[in-house]
Order: C-alpha cells, then structure tokens, then sequence
C-alpha cells in the first residue's frame, strides 16, 4: 500500500501543479474469480483483475478526468496536465476534510474453490427438476480497494469484499415457457452466500412458475383493465421504488446531464417538494445497509455515504448530489458520487433504496384488497426516459377474490404513470426484504451494484 | 513483452493450448449538457487477455500489464486454477493457423493524434444544433468519442494477427418546445462525419412535425427508424449463437425454415471495412465472415467458434468468444424496397414512426416476447401523412406508450424497407452497432399511459 499511497500522491501533486481550482486522484485495485454453468457444464471459469489511477483537475469550471493503468511516473508525468475547453461552469459544494481507513472483513472468508463448490450444489439440485427446461449459474467473489486523496487534504482508504450470482431458468410444460433470472449476494464475505438456501429458493420459485403454467389462467384486457386494487410483493415494490422513484430523484438527470443517456426525470426544479404519492409513502437510499450490495462507507470524492429520505410522506424531499449539483442547490453532496471502475468518471448513484415497511401481513393486505390482483414476482419491466409510466408484467401472479388469495393469473401487467402508482398506494406490509441488482448508467454504460426493496403493499387504483 | 513471448511461456508452464490478446487503447470522450461541454474524459491504457486450456479444462485471465513479473504470476495463477477445475466435457480446442486475412482498414491518424477533436467536434454539432430560428439554445444533450486501439492476438494455435484501428461516435438529443431527438453518427475516421451538418439535422428533426396529440391502445402499423430498428432486430445475431440456443432461443429448431418475411435477410458481418467494428479476426484469430443467419426469409445458420463448430458438425463463423461464441455485427437487408423514409410512411394508413426506443426487455425470450418504450420523437401517421406528434403525458418530452412484441412475428411483419441503409447504434444497445435500413412493420400492438 505504501508504493500504491506515493502514487496517489504523485499524481496528486502533478495535478495540482496544473494551477486549478482543485485536483483528486483516486487509485482503485479489484479483482474476482468467476465460474459459469449452463445446462451442467462448467462453461468458463476465470480471474479478473484492475488497477489503475484516475485524476480529475477543476480548472475555472471545467472539470477533466484522466486514467490509466501504466502507473510509472514517466506515464503519469505525460499524462496529469489540464487541457482546456469551453465548458459548464462547475463548482464543487464545500465539504469536510476526511481522513479514513475502513477495512470490511468478511465474517466467513471468500474461498474461490468453496463458490465453485457452492455453485456446482446448486446445479446438481436444479439439475434434478424436470420440468426446469434450461439452467444458468453465474457466480463470482471478489474484493475491491481503493484510495482517493485531494487537494483539500482528504484521505480515504477502502477495502471490502463481495459476492455476487446470478440464477437464470427457464421453467416449460407442453408448448409454454416462462423465464426467471434470481440475483443472489452482497457485501461480505460467505456470509452473504449461502448455496443450500439459494437452491431452496430457487427451487420453491421454479414450482411456483411451473404452477403457474400449469394451474394459471389468462384474464381479458377487459377485465384486465377492471382490475382496481393489487398487492405487490417486496420484489414489486423495489423495483417501481429504483426505477421510478429513485432514479427520478438523481439531481444530475433532474439538471439535464443524462439527458442524452439514462433521460430525463419527472422531477424538475419545480416538483421539489411537490406531492408525489400517499402518505404512506418514505422511500429512502441509504448505503448503510450492512451486507447489502450497495454498501459503502465513502463515496469517490470522499464523502460520507449517509441515509437520505427521498419522499417522505409523498412529499419529494431530498435529491441525491455529487459534490457539484450539491452546490447547484447549495446543500452538502449526499455522498452518492461512484464509479464502476478507476477508468470512468464517477456518476451520482443510488446505494440501497427502499420504501419503509408498515405493520400489516400479507394475509391483511390481501384482505382489504378484496377483489384484485397479486404480483410476486415480475418478467418483463420498462419505463420511459421522463421516469413517468412503466410496466412491470407479472410472472408469478394470484387473483384475490372475496380478500382470499385464488388461482394464478398467467398474463397480469401492472402498467401505470408513476404518479397514479403512487398515489394509489394505502396500506404496507410488514416484510421488507431488499434485493441485488446492477444499476446501468452514463455513456460508456456504468454498471453499479445496488439493492432495492420494501414492504409488500397494496395499491388502490381510482 | 509481446503476445508471443506470453504464449511461449505458457505453452513451457504445461497447458495443451495458449491464446493471447494484447491491446493499447487511448479514448476520449467529453458529454455535452445543456449545450455546453460538461466534462471531459480520457483513458489510457493496457488490456489483455489470456486464455489457456488443460486437459479439456479452460481458463480465462485479462493482463494488464506486460512486465514479466505480472505475467508470470498471471500465468502462475492460471495454473493453479485450472488444475482444481472440472473438465469442461464439449471443449474442442482453438482455431489452428496460419490464417491469411484481408488488410487492415488501418487507423486516422486525426483521431488517434488530435486531442482537440472532440472538443471541436462537440462545438460545432452544438452550433449546428441550434442554427435554425426560434430554437431553444439550451437544450443540446450528448457524447462524443473517440477510440484508437492497436491490438496484437496470438495462439499457439500458429495464429499472429495484428490491427490498428480508430472510432469515432456522436450521440445528440435535442428538445426544442417539448419535442426530443434524438441520433447517432459513427465512422472510422474523422471525415466520416461532419458534426455541424450532424447537429442541424438533430435541429431540423424537433421542428418536422407541428402539433402535438394522444392515441388510443391498439394495433398500429410501426415505422421504425434505423436506430430503434437495428436495437431490437440485433437481438437475432445474439439468439443466433450458438449458446443461446444451447439455452433457450426462439431460433431454435427452425433451421431451415421460414422465420421471416421472404425478402428480409439478416447477416452477421464484421468484414465491412466502413464499419465500427470491422475487424479481420475473431476472439482465437479465425478470420470474421459474412454469415447468413437469416437469408430470404429462412434461417440459414448458428453463429459458432472453433469449438462449438467441431461440437456441431459445422464451420467456425468466425466468432469467438473464447468461452462461448458471440455475435458480431448485425445488417438487415430487405428486397421489398421503397426509395425513402417518406414513401414507407405513404403506405401506412394508421401506425406510428418510431425513431428512438430503451427499455427494451423480454418477457418470454424463448418464444421472443418483448416489449420496449418509445422514447423522443414519436409521430402519428394517418392515410400515408404525419399528423401529429404523440405526447400522452405532461412531462417534457414523455412520449408514453409502449410496444409489446415478438421478434420473430416483426421479422416476418416486415413488409418493407427504405433504401436509407446506415450504420446506427441506440443507448439501448450498448455499444452495439449495425447496418440498418428504416423499415415499415404491419400491425404491433401498443399500449399507452
């Protein structure tokens, strides 16, 4: 660490010569070890690692991001100078000095042999089960550190471990087929990996599909376009609080930057603080969450991730900043500012985002529904780049009739403008469970770790 | 130390096969916001990989640098791990040389050598943007990039291939009272593109249609434009390898058949020399080709690497992927043709032109069930004229409606195309590239908010 530490610093120290308003370098080693099985066969199997510097100068407004991965001085020295442009005029909201080193160790040691036997378990038992058509496992544990040091003194050290799978399946009978893709893991060690409870899940979502192709009906457009109340699974609910929750609340879409790539946002300046659903709805990002997979201490400008109240009680309440939309709207930076990798610029990102749970069981919330639709998992989902009207199509899906749970409904989609989704939300269980996922972003895309989840909950539709 | 020293260290340490691939990159790209430049990005770099097999197991490592100690324990690594892994019992071995390739297209020294170029070429599509009257001068989105790579591939296999190779990609959305577009521009050289003229047009587009109106859920007839067309369609050449039939494609068991409408035909080609990803060799150094996957209508064939093609009885596509086979360059051709964009819009009488999609995402991919949402100028047509454009929301530029599909029914759907064939890519496709003529679709159901 200590070669890696006066690289940083070198490169710091050239960077500020550059004579600007302010200079970072950030230096980032990761690497993983992943295995993939399709049908029972180990189909490839491989080390990945990076490591490489990034340095970004501000000079009057115009912010320049550099990287490599040829660390030698003569590189660096070639590289790390400002080449001007005529651009937006940035500044940088003032925060604290810090100066951190946080080390997560793994509560169970990642052992790359010990996934592979893992995943290989995990096969053989899907293996098993007829009428699962086709079976893909990824998996891959890895680690990442990094060091970020600027020119106002800060210094912050990172080190943690992760793991992550991913379970794709296709479950058939006669000329019917239904897919599902599961993603399993977290920050952590094999604490966040446990392979028999990944098959028993697996195993129960794959009957429960096959159930559904089975036993399933399929409802009309008509009646589908009846249906006035649903209650929605904690995997429902996370996703419509990523997508169009969380997303729409990135200040840097909000301000016009992705406009050309991950679009716009239903919040403009002028929705702050606007009513954007119930009063049942707080919808929260915090990277706190320990295990989960957006975990993180510090962000890549070295600011403490914190808890933020996205919507609290449908009302939007707080935007998620970098440093430089922070002191767009005069505010601290939330700590949101993250990278995939050294080589890309870092983007503002949601960690883990949430709705926060409520008391009832599903059995209430299925009761007071009375007459509607339950959705627990979903295939297909999409959204429009204004983040105002998306579709989550159910995959495993139950009628409810006279406030009881009945048959499976094969063909149920759930396609609303995200203010009516919303608004219509009345009553939360009890069960919040969060869910990994990779958050796509920028241009070249970003793929960022994540979880999403809530409560299961009911809508009611006007 | 070259690639062939890294083999010839290899192949001493014990393993039956050696591929490796060394690359130095350099790209630069800056992202333009509210008509100005918002940042800057360049990356320099060292990227390899190193594929090795023993004994029927296989493993793969990326080299990030060429120094002997980083490769040595590379390889050292490599060693270690694949003696603990399984047999992978359908691995056929690499491509074996020496293979003869067509010359390179070579490389613009413009852009490898220019570091200004992007800034220039983003102010002057910016300029071209906002050229016309009564345009909002402020809302200009997008990316340029550019990309020089010199890469060197050897096997012990008795392949050396060599290329050096340049890219440059424009990105811009404009909105301009309520209305977005958005387009795409690539080439491989600096003179392909003339980013003002670029620009203009991203300008003239937002002020094509006037008025603005909602319609109803139902069956229309879709327009599809070269970037929204060649997003969606290029998820053939994907289903086409020879892994997704393996696990689950809607090409599988057609062989033969008919899958599209007679004239369509679908390739999958990395040998043009004006495309972005033309290259002479795949992933093991096999020469690329032009392969039918879809010709006339019928499906033709699987796209394969060495391995997967002594597994299946048939020849390498040239495309490898090491691990598995992947698809390269998509192009659609179609033999039912009218002239241009607007004689494909004179044949419809209710549908809709499409000239921007994301979101794209598959409910049922064994069967080819999709759905995906329109994004940016979307227009009614009636009797063969653009009425209106359609905005079922409030928001800014919220077109609101959906598309819900199956892939194969859009290919044999496919009644005509324009003679408007270019090279195009989608944020939705990820880097992805094809040639793609704008094409007229009969009858796609659409859902609206």
């Amino acid at each position: 660490m200590k070669e890696i530490s006066e690289i940083a610093e070198y490169a710091l120290k050239l960077a500020e010569s550059a004579g600007g308003e302010y200079a970072e370098a950030y230096f980032e080693n990761s690497e993983a070890t992943f295995y993939s099985v399709e049908q029972g066969r180990l189909n490839g199997s491989g080390h990945v690692e990076s490591s490489g510097l990034r340095v970004r100068i501000l000079k009057k407004g115009s912010m320049l991001t550099l990287s490599t991965n040829n660390l030698s001085r003569r590189n660096l020295e070639r590289l790390i100078r400002f080449r001007p442009f005529r651009g937006t005029s940035i500044s940088l909201s003032d925060e604290n000095k810090a100066s951190v080193r946080s080390v997560l160790k793994p509560r169970k040691e990642a052992d790359p042999q010990k996934l592979l036997d893992g995943v290989l378990h995990i096969e053989r038992g899907l293996a098993e089960k007829k009428y699962i058509k086709y079976r893909s496992i990824y998996a891959g544990v890895g680690k990442a550190s990094s060091l970020m040091v600027n020119s106002e003194g800060s210094r912050v050290e990172l080190e943690s471990p992760s793991i992550t799978s991913f379970m794709n399946f296709i479950v058939s009978k006669g000329g019917e087929s239904r897919q599902r893709m599961m993603q399993f893991g977290g920050v952590g060690g094999f604490e966040v990996f446990d392979d028999s409870k990944i098959l028993e899940h697996v195993e129960e979502e794959a009957r429960n599909i096959y159930n559904v192709i089975d036993k399933g009906i399929s409802i009309s457009k008509i009646e589908s376009s009846s249906i006035k109340s649903v209650v929605i699974s904690p995997e429902i609910t996370g996703i419509a609080v990523h997508e169009s929750v969380g997303h729409a609340n990135e200040a840097d879409r909000v301000f016009g930057r992705e406009a050309a790539q991950a679009g716009l946002s239903y919040i403009g300046k002028k929705e702050l603080g606007s009513n954007v659903g119930s009063s049942e709805v707080t919808i929260v990002d915090d990277p706190g969450i320990e295990n989960a997979y957006g975990f993180f201490f510090y962000d890549d400008e070295g600011v403490r991730g914190r808890k933020k109240i996205i919507v609290k009680k449908g009302l939007q309440s707080e935007l998620l900043t970098n440093r430089e939309y922070a002191a767009r709207i005069g505010k601290k930076s939330t700590g949101s500012a993250r990278s995939d990798d050294y080589s890309n610029e870092p983007l503002i990102r949601m960690s883990n985002t949430y709705l926060e749970k409520g008391s009832s069981s599903l059995d209430e919330l299925v009761s007071e529904a009375r007459n509607g639709v339950y959705i627990k998992s979903y295939t297909e989902w999409n959204i429009d780049d204004t983040r105002s009207f998306s579709r989550y199509q159910g995959n495993e899906a139950y009628l409810i009739k006279n406030g009881r749970m009945m048959e499976p409904v094969k063909n149920y989609a759930l396609e609303k403008k995200t203010l009516d989704f919303w608004r219509a939300l009345k009553m939360k269980g009890n069960d919040l469970e969060m869910f990994p996922g990779i958050c796509g972003k920028g241009e070249p895309m970003q793929g960022m770790p994540v979880s999403m989840g809530g409560p299961s909950a009911l809508l009611v539709f006007g | 130390m070259d690639a062939e020293k890294i083999v010839s260290i290899a192949m001493k340490e014990g393993f039956d096969e050696a591929v490796v691939n060394i690359s130095e990159a350099s790209e630069k790209y800056l992202k333009i916001a509210n008509s100005k430049i918002d940042s800057v990005v360049d990356k320099r770099g060292i990227s390899g990989s190193l594929f090795i097999t023993k004994k029927n197991r296989v493993f793969f490592t990326n080299i990030e640098k060429v120094d002997e100690a980083h490769v040595k324990s590379k390889i050292k690594l490599a060693k270690s791990m694949v003696e603990r892994l399984p047999p992978k019992e359908d691995y056929y071995g690499i491509a074996y040389g020496p293979f003869k390739y067509g010359k390179s297209s070579g490389y613009d020294k413009e852009i490898k050598e220019r570091e200004e170029l992007v800034s220039e070429f983003a102010e002057s599509s910016i300029e071209g943007a906002i050229s016309q009257k009564g345009t909002e001068r402020s809302k200009v989105y997008g990316t340029v990039y550019t990309e020089y790579i010199k890469s060197e591939l050897v096997s012990s296999g008795n392949v050396h291939a060599r290329e050096d190779r340049t890219v440059l990609r424009m990105s811009m959305r404009q909105i301009n009272g309520g209305t977005s577009f958005q387009d795409f521009a690539l080439s491989r050289d600096a003179k392909g593109i003339d980013p003002y003229e670029f620009g203009k047009r991203v300008g003239e587009m937002t002020k094509s249609v006037s008025g603005v109106g909602r319609i109803k859920s139902g069956n229309y007839d879709i327009v599809y434009a070269q970037s929204p067309g060649g997003a969606l369609l290029s998820n053939i050449n994907t289903m086409a390898t020879i892994g997704s039939i393996e696990t689950g494609s809607p090409l599988k068991g057609r062989m033969g058949k008919a899958v599209a409408a007679a004239g369509v035909s679908i390739y999958d080609d990395r040998t043009r020399r004006d495309s972005v990803e033309h290259s002479e060799y795949d992933d093991e150094g096999h020469p690329t080709q032009k392969t039918g996957i879809i010709v006339n209508g019928k499906l033709r064939s699987y796209l394969h690497n060495t391995s997967t093609a002594i597994k299946y009885m048939a020849e390498s596509t040239g495309n490898a992927g090491l691990v598995e086979p992947s698809a390269g360059q998509m192009v659609l051709t179609h033999k039912k043709r009218r002239k241009d964009l607007e004689e494909l819009i004179r044949e419809v009488k209710r549908g809709i032109l499409i000239t921007n999609t994301w979101y794209t995402r598959f409910s049922d991919y064994l069967a080819g069930n999709f759905s995906t949402v329109p994004r940016d100028l979307a227009v009614y047509i009636e009797d063969g004229e653009r009425k209106f454009q359609i905005r079922q929301g409030d928001a800014e530029s919220m077109v609101g409606i959906r598309i819900s599909e199956n892939i194969l029914r859009m290919l044999q759907n496919m009644e005509l195309a324009a003679d408007d064939t270019k090279q195009s890519t989608s944020w939705d496709s990820e880097g992805a590239s094809y040639f793609m003529p704008s094409v007229l679709v009969r009858d796609s159901q659409v859902s609206t908010a």
